[in-house]
């Protein structure tokens, strides 16, 4: 009973995710489109530059739209044919080919990171564990020293 | 822990092979302050492809006749200013085997081709869409000219703005004399 219910919201989560992705790459808004290009002659996002490329571009932008362009196409025309602006223009680097590395490789030195601390702190913890038993181990105390400091610290209990 | 040292030097390593690399390839941009200092360069090879459709065009392919490449852009005024003389200069030295390329940059096509068609520009023009080989001759803003002599040279002058006087047809003349 209780792995149906899971399943069910993860399914509901799956949907509730992927339904508004897929609504906007469907029928993708002037605004978002603008937030995820930049300036190829200014490098600042679309949204804030008044240059006269960006202009074109925000032009293009509606006119596709306007055409039923889907947001990957809009995206791939002006990077690639017939615009040919280039990989640049993306202010967000993309999932896939040599983009990936972008988002592979601050994740993988996050996950070395990681990797290291863990590592470093299991040895710290293994040479303390092994300081203790060294201790517990250690040659005994003589009797007369034990008697005394007993007596020391029933002093200071009582 | 060995192994670790040895795969942290690698990484920091190879980070640096790839400044070093970025360096080495960003030394572009040097053939407009060489030329402007009277010299002749080697000109870089590209292949665009044309602002008006129909596959690419490569600078190789022009060996052999002398080049004048003209930076434009459909936003810039100057540009548009200097048009129609480029068209008449283009015109007036062809028979002589002069070819002037227009170079877009950074400029969307749908603009551009309506620039083509409003200037009624007749020879080949094609799209440097991400500024690249801008770059690589170290072009700063449109228009800006270039002189390619028939080895494939970039011979001075190179000419910033409309130009003024007869430099455009001088820098033609030096070029088909180099």
């Amino acid at each position: 009973m209780i792995r149906v219910a899971l399943l069910t919201a993860a399914a509901a989560f799956a949907l509730a995710v992927a339904a508004p992705a897929s609504a906007s790459e469907q029928h993708p808004t002037e605004s978002e489109l603008e937030t995820m290009l930049a300036c190829p002659s200014c490098h600042v996002p679309l949204d804030e530059s008044d240059s006269p490329v960006a202009q074109q571009m925000k032009a293009f932008i509606r006119k596709r739209i306007a055409e039923g362009a889907t947001r990957s196409q809009i995206v791939d025309e002006l990077v690639g044919p017939p615009n040919n602006l280039g990989d640049a223009i993306l202010a967000v680097p993309r999932t896939h080919g040599f983009d990936l590395i972008a988002w592979v490789l601050p994740l993988g030195g996050i996950a070395v990171g990681a990797v290291g601390v863990g590592a470093g702190a299991w040895r710290w913890s293994r040479r303390r564990a092994s300081n203790s038993l060294l201790l517990a181990d250690g040659p005994s105390l003589d009797p007369e020293l034990e008697r005394r400091i007993d007596e020391e610290l029933l002093r200071f209990d009582g | 822990m060995r192994a670790l040292r040895i795969l942290v030097a690698g990484c920091v390593l190879a980070l640096l092979g790839v400044l070093v690399w970025d360096v080495a390839h960003r030394s572009g941009g040097k053939i407009a302050r060489d030329v402007d200092r009277g010299e002749i360069v080697k000109a870089p090879a590209f292949r665009l492809p044309r602002t008006t459709g129909g596959g690419k065009l490569s600078l190789a392919s022009l060996r052999g006749k002398v080049v004048v490449l003209n930076f434009w852009a459909s936003d810039c005024v100057p540009c548009k200013q200097e048009q129609r003389r480029l068209n008449a200069v283009a015109a007036r030295y062809s028979p002589k085997g002069v070819v002037f390329l227009g170079i877009d940059e950074i400029d969307l096509n749908g603009p551009a081709r309506a620039y083509l068609r409003h200037y009624d520009v007749r020879y080949p023009s094609v799209s440097d869409g991400d500024g690249a080989v801008a770059g690589m001759f170290g072009v700063t803003g449109t228009p800006e000219t270039f002189f390619i002599d028939r080895r494939g040279r970039v011979v001075p002058p190179h000419i910033v703005a409309p130009p003024q006087g007869d430099a455009l047809e001088a820098g033609i003349r030096r070029a088909l004399s180099a």
